[in-house]
């Protein structure tokens, strides 16, 4: 033992200098050709292997609510219309086609003709019926049971309310008609049945397995993908459905979704050549820089918005003065450009971009004397004798690092006490909701394709507006653009909310989200999209793939489609 | 014997039953509930979870049905994966995490021991100074930086190994190197000190006088009786085990009761926690049970009180 | 030699140099150099970290360089920067103020604890003492870590909270060490003298046993400091010990392992730093323990 301390110290050194010399990432890349993050063999057959996030809480379509469950869920099932992967516009799924009434307020949808589920029954305009009744059964308990809501009478039984199904708008004349009544119309409901929420769920399945479903062996789907098996808290795997209606478009054999939460696993992962797509959000941010100059690192921005919200219930926020003056003191340029080193772009409204004909309100500004001129109108010049508020988010050094940066800007600039008070998220969420606190972070992602879905929240009495705001000129555009059959003349209404919200509402914008995903060269049909969904019927594998050669098609970053 | 056995059954009652009312009020006491997500949840569809999970009544109902249910090894369904039983999840995380800490704890004995009987019979060489280092070091690195060394080294570097995950053969050898380190060096000294007091003893030098090979003096003789302190070392290493496989199902994204009942704890899935908490402590009183049990059996001195 | 100076230079050769038990120990532990090289680098790691705030020339460890990112090793920086710019080495000195601190606290509070309890349990006997370490031996049972972890996810996340639930943790084994010393030690004639002479229960526990014991105590202190900056440091990776702002080398080593695929010395360096100074607790424990009983059959633990 005494003799054994210079020993240790040997083997802990030729540990050190090995670490050391690994991590010499820091150089130039050699200049001979695109460079990629980590090992870019393919794999063997026609498997995809990605990273799906948190294990998905459930597969029921009905139950979905997060993005790791609704991939599942969108590749094992198909509704009435699917996504166009590169624009986003509906496209027939089940439905072959549709018709709208003149009113927009009914909706007829037939379906193709031969459609069955995977263990061979027909499919049926019926199914469709029974899926989304039990999708607003309040015994079901779905989360998005409120995407249906404008179904004629869908509110009231979801509330409970009434409890006899016919009283819903869906009616199935016969085995291949659809048809819905709504309550107001619904310029993006196409968008809406692609949805996991309006997926058609195998009733005979339902009924015969009851809660124990969507176990492989007893789930029944009508997708490009049956479930073939499920690695508890690691992966679920995915075979190609053989009875889906356009079975022969689908290249893949086998689809892997791996339960990796944790950043560094996934990044280990996809460097090691155990996976082949790491899906967005799973790349830790300070790699980002790096992996810019990566040939199989993706950035594209994409519908969701990080903000902060005001409790207007609370003094001094409900004076718009003080909101004003609040927002006008953020400075989202040197936040998006110093602090997110460019990987975010900053934003000054709540509605994110790609939305073709809105006409968006000028976006909020940063001017800090226009600040201080409010601060001093609403009776605290200088910041004098204003309360010390509190910015509240959940833990995460993201998080964590903005506050600290708006704190800052805040106390620069309004000369006011700012604290920051951070808890984990179960207890953030319930601050939040209870309205016990000043300023919180927030973000939303959009559900469909339209800015409504981003202005809802703000609505009066909203279960996602947590800020107590109420403004009856919003509520009263809300309601106009929702009866509105005319879309230009509805977005125009929807901007003028918008203006509204921002000129005196309680929300600071302050990024807008972009997908920071990493892509193996081999993978194609993969295209960057605003919503971020990949329908995983169109991805292939590129077996002909090598490095350096001029791959047909041009390089692995711009993905094309083979005929 | 018989008696003995009885009476530690016995224990395991108030001890579970300690357990249990402790995880239940630390539960119920704390703040956030397992409904919350980014979106709202319809006051009816709230009513029928909580009616679901037996939230809607009074906290001593709560609690007589809680210990009723657990008796039968019942603790319902997880509230974060509402169509999975607490008792399905807890049987598949248990058979991961055996396997991972099975293998360590062969690896810490396979390797261990032979470490520890070289080391007490080359006492004071350099080979026992080589072994007893290497063992203070495995000992004094902790897993979390062991793991990811071990990753950086075999799986990014070289590509040999998977870095993470729990599939085929070749992702067992990671995780369970990186939890087997620690053990192996307590095994080791063990061993060596076991070993060094039973070599001591007069029986032994009479065996050596009796002319007997060495081999057969150490490995019939002396081993049974210098394995003792291992014996008795399993029962709390398995239990360091356990919390070991924590942090290593975390690093290498182990699918193991370990995991679930981190990520239990940081969801509030109540019904998950409380179940894999009582799963562990019955487990591993069950596994003292059977250490003393068969440290009595080895070592004839011993009288089990 | 004559007759007369053989016997008295046999007495004199027996009776040696003045010796006591802590002079004895100390020159066994002085023989021991891995246990004195250890003791050197700790009381070096120690006056490091708590003296980091007033040592010249040091950055500063919130000072963020967004520009300069993570970087390798160089003369401004010696252990390099994360990914926020700032100094490695700074930060693990600080960090490794808060899990030494943990560390001694913690073992403070089980110090105190244990050896009441087990120091009472002992000399008590009879019904006091099977129901002590009845108690005892059911906390023993459960499963304390998940304790821990649940009162840290539940409860507030405070470095209060961290010394409380750690401190919990760790004097079951103090207190059935100091119970077992205290049984023997109770039947020896200086406790009989001292009750003799009318001295209170209190007393005889405190101030006469309970010193006595200090041997095993101070072994069994020196090896549960590590066990406790060990389970900081586990606590703190799963984010549930040491909250932002406040690093400790747990929380450093955790940040490292993120981003360990493009910057390994983020986490080598912190993990070098902990397990360096784990070891050398370690050996000064081992040292510790051979100086004062070398007979001891409980070794190896």
């Amino acid at each position: 033992m005494r003799r054994s301390l210079p020993w240790v110290a040997l083997a802990l050194a030729a540990v050190l200098s090995g670490c050391a010399a690994g991590g010499d990432e820091t150089s130039p890349p050699p200049l001979r050709g695109p460079r990629y993050f980590g090992s870019v063999r393919p794999p063997h057959g026609d498997v995809l292997r990605f990273i799906n996030g948190a294990e998905p809480e459930t597969i029921d379509p009905a139950l979905v609510s997060g993005e790791p469950e609704g991939r599942l869920a969108r590749a094992l099932f198909e509704g009435l219309a699917t996504t166009d992967p590169r624009t986003l516009e509906p496209r027939p799924g089940q439905a072959a086609r549709w018709e709208t009434s003149a009113d927009g307020l009914r909706w007829t949808f037939h379906l193709r003709p031969g459609l069955v589920w995977s263990d061979g029954p027909p499919l049926t305009a019926r199914d469709f019926v029974w899926s989304w009744l039990r999708a607003l059964s309040p015994a079901t308990a779905a989360r998005n049971a409120g995407l249906l809501h404008a179904i004629a009478g869908a509110e009231d039984f979801n509330r409970g309310v009434t409890s006899d199904p016919a009283t819903v708008g869906l009616t199935a004349p016969d085995d291949t008609t659809l048809v819905v009544r709504l309550a107001h119309p619904v310029p993006y409901l196409l968008h809406l049945t692609a949805y996991p929420t309006l997926l058609p769920v195998p009733r005979h399945a339902v009924k015969r397995w009851g809660d124990a479903w969507t176990r492989p062996g007893h789930l029944v789907s009508n997708g490009a993908f049956v479930l073939a098996r499920w690695r508890q808290n690691q992966s679920y795997e995915l075979t190609r459905n053989p009875r889906y209606r356009d079975a022969a478009r689908v290249r893949l054999e086998r689809v892997v979704a791996y339960s990796v939460e944790d950043l560094n696993t996934a990044a280990n992962l996809y460097k090691a050549g155990r996976v082949d797509w790491n899906t967005s959000g799973y790349v830790p941010s300070p790699f980002v820089p790096r992996l810019r100059a990566d040939a199989d690192f993706r950035s594209a921005p994409y519908q969701a918005v990080y903000f902060y919200s005001m409790n207007v219930k609370r003094p001094p926020f409900d004076d718009v003065r003080v909101r004003r003056a609040l927002n006008l003191a953020v400075d989202r340029e040197a936040i998006a450009r110093d602090l997110l080193k460019g990987t975010r772009a900053p934003w000054g409204r709540l509605t994110p971009q790609g939305y073709p004909g809105y006409p968006a309100p000028p976006p909020l500004r940063h001017d800090p004397a226009d600040a201080r001129a409010w601060l001093a109108r609403a009776g605290y010049p200088g910041g004098k004798g204003f309360p010390r508020i509190s910015i509240l988010f959940s833990t995460s050094e993201d998080h964590r690092r903005i506050a600290e940066a708006i704190q800052a800007m805040w106390t620069r600039t309004l000369g006011i006490p700012v604290a920051l008070r951070n808890m984990e998220w179960g207890s953030t969420l319930q601050a939040m909701t209870a309205l016990d606190y000043d300023v919180a972070r927030r973000s939303w992602i959009g559900d469909y394709l339209d800015p409504g879905t981003f202005l809802e929240i703000m609505r009066s009495g909203d279960g996602n507006n947590r800020t107590g705001w109420s403004d009856p000129r919003y509520d009263r555009l809300l309601l106009a653009a929702r009866g509105e059959r005319d879309p230009a003349r509805r977005l125009r209404l929807l901007g003028e909310a918008e203006a509204l919200l921002l000129a005196d509402g309680p929300v600071i914008p302050i990024y807008h989200y972009s997908t920071t995903e990493l892509v193996k060269p081999y993978v194609r049909g993969l295209w960057p999209n605003a919503l971020d969904t990949h329908p995983l019927r169109d991805v292939w594998i590129d077996h002909a793939w090598r490095p350096g050669r001029r791959n047909a098609g041009g390089p692995a970053a711009d993905p094309e489609e083979r005929p | 014997m018989t008696r003995y056995v009885v009476r530690r059954l016995l224990l395991f009652v108030p001890t579970l039953w300690v357990i249990a009312t402790l995880t239940f009020l630390l539960m119920r006491l704390a703040p956030g509930g397992p409904f919350n997500a980014e979106r709202e949840i319809p006051p009816a569809a709230r009513a029928a979870l909580a009616q679901k999970y037996g939230l809607d009544r009074p906290l001593a109902a709560q609690y007589a049905t809680f210990l009723v249910r657990a008796a039968r090894l019942d603790f319902g369904p997880s509230y974060k994966f509402p169509t999975r039983e607490v008792r399905e999840i807890i049987v598949e995380g248990f058979r991961v995490s055996a396997e991972l800490g099975g293998w360590a704890l062969l690896v810490a004995l396979l390797v261990g021991i032979p470490l520890g009987v070289i080391a007490a019979l080359r006492q004071n060489t350099l080979a026992d100074t080589a072994v007893m280092a290497a063992a203070l070091a495995g000992v004094s690195i902790p897993n979390f930086v062991l793991g990811p060394l071990l990753v950086l080294a075999f799986s990014l570097g070289l590509f040999w190994l998977p870095p993470a995950l729990w599939e085929g053969p070749q992702s067992r050898v990671l995780p369970v190197l990186t939890l087997a380190a620690a053990y192996v060096a307590y095994v080791a000294r063990l061993t060596r000190a076991g070993m060094l007091e039973v070599l001591r003893q007069d029986f032994i030098r009479t065996a050596r006088a009796k002319g007997l090979p060495e081999r057969v003096v150490v490995l019939k003789h002396a081993l049974r009786l210098g394995l003792l302190p291992v014996v008795s070392y399993l029962g709390p290493a398995a239990a360091a085990v356990i919390m070991g496989s924590l942090v290593v199902e975390q690093v290498f994204a182990v699918p193991g009761l370990g995991r679930y009942l981190v990520n239990g704890a940081f969801n509030r899935d109540y019904t998950l926690v409380m179940g894999v908490v009582l799963f562990y402590a019955a487990f591993l009183m069950a596994l003292n049970l059977l250490v003393d049990l068969a440290y009595a059996w080895l070592d004839p001195r011993v009288e089990l009180k | 030699m004559s007759a007369t100076t053989l016997p008295v230079a046999l007495t004199a050769a027996a009776a040696g140099p003045p010796r006591s038990l802590w002079s004895d120990a100390r020159r066994r532990l002085a023989r021991n150099h891995a246990a004195v090289a250890s003791a050197w680098l700790l009381a070096f790691v120690v006056l490091a970290c708590f003296a980091a705030p007033w040592l010249p020339g040091l950055a500063d460890p919130a000072a963020q360089d967004l520009r300069l990112g993570a970087a390798l090793p160089s003369a401004t920086h010696p252990f390099g920067t994360d990914e926020l710019g700032r100094d490695l080495l700074v930060r693990v000195l600080y960090g490794g103020r808060i899990s030494l601190l943990v560390g001694l606290v913690g073992t403070l509070v089980s110090l105190l604890v244990g050896v009441s309890w087990g120091a009472v349990a002992g000399y008590a006997g009879g019904k006091l003492d099977e129901f002590m370490m009845r108690t005892v031996d059911v906390l023993y049972a459960l499963p304390n870590i998940f304790l821990v972890i649940l009162l840290m996810v539940f409860f507030s996340r405070s470095l209060l909270m961290l010394f409380v639930a750690l401190g919990l943790v760790q004097w079951l084994t103090m207190a059935r060490i100091v119970r077992g010393q205290v049984l023997t030690l109770k039947r020896q004639t200086f406790v009989e003298a001292a009750r003799a002479l009318g001295a209170s229960d209190r007393s005889i526990v405190f101030r006469h046993i309970v010193p006595n014991t200090l041997g095993p105590v101070v072994v069994y202190a020196t090896l549960t400091v590590p066990a406790v900056v060990l389970q900081e440091a586990f606590l703190s990776f799963l984010g549930l010990g040491v909250q932002p702002p406040d690093a400790s080398w747990g929380t450093l080593i955790a940040d490292g392992a993120r981003v360990m695929a493009l910057f390994p010395g983020l986490v080598v360096f912190p993990g070098l730093a902990l397990s360096l100074t784990l070891l050398a607790f370690n050996f000064l424990g081992d040292g510790l323990r051979d100086a004062l009983d070398p007979q001891d059959k409980q070794q190896g633990r």
